[in-house]
């Protein structure tokens, strides 16, 4: 499946959603102006990406982090973004780190289980859980590999 | 027509508006989007804080060349910010709309808003 840029949408049911929750009720919105909002804001990932880029790179870092996004909205002329933005981030945050607790916990459990005797079960069990983990490494690591 | 389907749990793709604990890595809905009620599964982080599916995002950011890692937080961010962005065009596209008399936003009152506003100069030229 081909991934260029011009085939990345956003999915049109979230992205109506929005639309509908930002307008006033009784207003309607054409198929061709839904479609163009939408490629709009792919049009804005992309934008936003290179600029914060550019910020990770002038800073020569490979990894692109939140600062950056939040300097290329200030240069992309959004600031009224960023206030929203910051609150968000910081609710963001805070979830992952409960979600990260919460696996440590579960992690730790985990542990103390194949320790008893339960071998046959915990084997199923750990193998469940393996996924989990692996994708709570990555989190904890709290960098996405983007590679190209 | 084949999704993409990145088995790998490894990919982590942080997604899902909303299914919190669900130790699941596949995305089954990894295509074009249209008019799938995208979020997929694979969840984990998301909180319902963002409303637009973070690994859709992330495809996105990946696109560029010169992008070579992300970190979790700035996927989120940038997909706030975009539906930040949903929000406001739409209101300014109304303003058009109700100039008209018209309570139906149509493509053109996109059109004006773009020409109209300074922040909106970046998608001239760019949409179909």
């Amino acid at each position: 499946m081909a991934e260029r840029p011009e085939d990345l949408n956003l999915p049109n049911a979230v992205i109506t959603r929005i639309i509908k929750e930002a307008l006033p009720d009784g207003v309607n919105v054409s198929k061709e102006a839904r479609r163009a909002i939408s490629q709009a804001a792919s049009v804005f990932v992309l934008y936003a990406t290179s600029c914060a880029n550019n910020f990770a790179m002038k800073a020569k870092r490979k990894t692109l982090n939140a600062g950056d996004v939040m300097s290329a909205m200030e240069e992309m002329e959004f600031e009224r973004f960023l206030q929203p933005l910051r609150e968000a981030l910081e609710a963001y945050k805070k979830g992952q780190k409960g979600k990260k607790e919460a696996s440590e916990q579960k992690r730790k459990d985990k542990e103390k289980k194949s320790s008893t005797d339960e071998n046959d079960k915990s084997r199923d069990e750990e193998e469940d859980e393996h996924m989990d983990d692996e994708q709570e490494g990555e989190n904890e690591g709290e960098e996405e590999d983007v590679e190209n | 027509m084949a999704a993409t389907a990145p088995a790998a749990p490894a990919e982590s793709e942080l997604d899902r508006s909303g299914a919190e604990d669900e130790p699941r890595g596949t995305e089954p809905e990894e295509d074009g989007g249209n008019g799938q009620a995208g979020p997929t599964a694979g969840a984990q982080q998301q909180h319902r804080l963002a409303k637009l599916p973070l690994s859709r995002i992330k495809a996105l950011m990946k696109a560029d060349p010169d992008v070579s890692l992300a970190s979790q937080e700035s996927v989120f961010i940038i997909a706030k910010a975009t539906e930040l962005f949903v929000e406001m065009i739409a209101k300014d596209a109304l303003v058009y709309a109700q100039q008209g008399k018209r309570k139906t936003l149509q493509r053109k009152d996109l059109d004006n808003a773009i020409e109209a506003i300074d922040e909106f100069a970046f998608l001239e030229g760019t949409l179909d």
